[in-house]
C-alpha cells in the first residue's frame, strides 16, 4: 500500500533493495543516528516494488511525514527499479 | 579478471538456474523479463556470428551469469543472455549474486571495488574461461557520464558537485534530470551490449567480428 496520508504518518518510509549499497549506506546512517524510520524492501515484493515506482525510479527512496520524497544517496545515483 | 583456480566447476555450474527457473523463482520484474525477452534486439548478422563463436573448437558452450531480479540493468541484459543461449546452444545457468559471492568476487568491476551485475561468463566445453561481460554496455557508461555533464549544466551546477556534496534539493533535481535523459537510449544500450559481447568473444578466439 502507498505510503498513508501524510497526516497520519509520523516518521519517513524507506524503499530499498538490501543488496544496493547505496540503500544499505542509508540505513546504517539513519540507524547511527537513531532516525525512527520505517524500511520497505522492494526486492522481497512486486507490490512493494510498484508501490516504490510511484515515488521514483532509483531506490533508496525516502517518503518523508511533509510528503517531501527524495530518491539517492551519497556520492552514487543508487539502484533504477 | 577471474582466478587462477576458480570456484567455478563442472558441478558447481550445474547447481545454477536455468534461465525458466530463474524468472519462475524472480519475487519482482517478472513481467520485465518476458517483456525484455520479446524485444531483444539481436539482428541476423549477430547471430551468425554467435553460432560461428560456438562451433569454434575452442568456443564458447556454457555461459554463466551473474544476477539479481532486483536490478535494472538485470532485466534488460540478462534476457539478452538467455536469447543468445537459445541461438547457439549454449548451455545458461543464472546465479543470484548475493546467495554466491565466492564467484561473484572473481569477476568484480571496477578496479575491484564493485559487484557490478549482471555479469555473464564465458566458459569452453571443458571450463575454460574465454571472457566475460558486465553490468551494461560502454556507451551507456559514456552515456551516463554525458547526461550527468549535460543536466549539471542544466541546473547550473558547477561541474565538480556530486552527489555526495549537493544539498538535498539539487540532488533531486539532479536526479530527475538525469533519469529524463538516460531513458530514450536505454534500446540502443541493449545493441550495444550485444556488439561488445561478440567483439569479447571474437578476441578471445581469435576471428573476426562479423557475420
Amino acid at each position: 500500500m502507498p505510503v498513508e496520508n501524510k497526516s497520519t504518518v509520523t516518521r519517513p518510509v524507506v524503499y530499498t533493495i538490501r543488496g544496493c549499497d547505496s540503500c544499505v549506506k542509508l540505513v546504517k546512517k539513519f540507524e547511527a543516528e537513531g532516525v525512527d524510520f520505517e524500511e520497505r524492501r522492494v526486492e522481497l515484493s512486486q507490490v512493494t516494488l510498484e508501490e516504490a515506482r510511484g515515488y521514483g525510479s532509483l531506490v533508496p527512496i525516502v517518503v518523508w511525514p511533509d510528503g517531501r520524497v527524495e530518491q539517492g544517496f551519497g556520492d552514487s545515483i543508487g539502484c533504477f527499479i | 579478471m577471474p582466478a587462477i583456480t576458480s570456484v567455478v566447476t563442472a558441478a558447481r555450474f550445474a547447481q545454477g538456474f536455468t534461465y525458466a527457473d530463474f524468472v519462475a523463482q524472480a519475487a519482482v520484474n517478472q513481467d520485465k523479463f518476458v517483456a525484455n525477452g520479446k524485444t531483444v534486439p539481436l539482428g541476423e548478422q549477430d547471430v551468425a556470428f554467435l553460432r560461428k563463436a560456438a562451433a569454434h573448437p575452442r568456443g564458447p558452450a556454457k555461459m554463466l551469469a551473474l544476477a539479481e531480479a532486483w536490478c535494472g540493468d538485470v532485466y534488460r541484459e540478462l534476457p539478452t543472455a538467455a536469447r543468445i543461449a537459445e541461438a547457439t546452444g549454449m548451455e545458461l545457468r543464472v546465479f543470484l549474486r548475493d546467495q554466491n559471492l565466492d564467484i561473484m568476487d572473481e569477476f568484480l568491476s571496477n578496479d575491484g571495488k564493485s559487484r557490478a551485475i549482471p555479469v555473464f561468463v564465458f566458459y569452453t566445453k571443458e571450463f575454460e574461461y574465454l571472457t566475460h561481460w558486465t553490468e551494461r554496455s560502454a556507451s551507456a557508461h559514456a552515456g551516463l557520464a554525458a547526461a550527468m555533464k549535460e543536466a549539471k549544466e542544466k541546473l547550473s551546477l558547477p561541474p565538480s558537485a556530486t552527489f555526495a556534496t549537493l544539498p538535498d534539493k539539487d540532488r533531486q533535481a539532479l536526479l530527475l534530470e538525469l533519469v529524463a535523459r538516460v531513458r530514450p537510449f536505454t534500446d540502443q544500450w541493449r545493441r550495444d551490449a550485444i556488439q561488445e559481447i561478440s567483439q569479447l568473444l571474437a578476441n578471445a578466439l581469435s576471428i573476426p567480428n562479423a557475420g
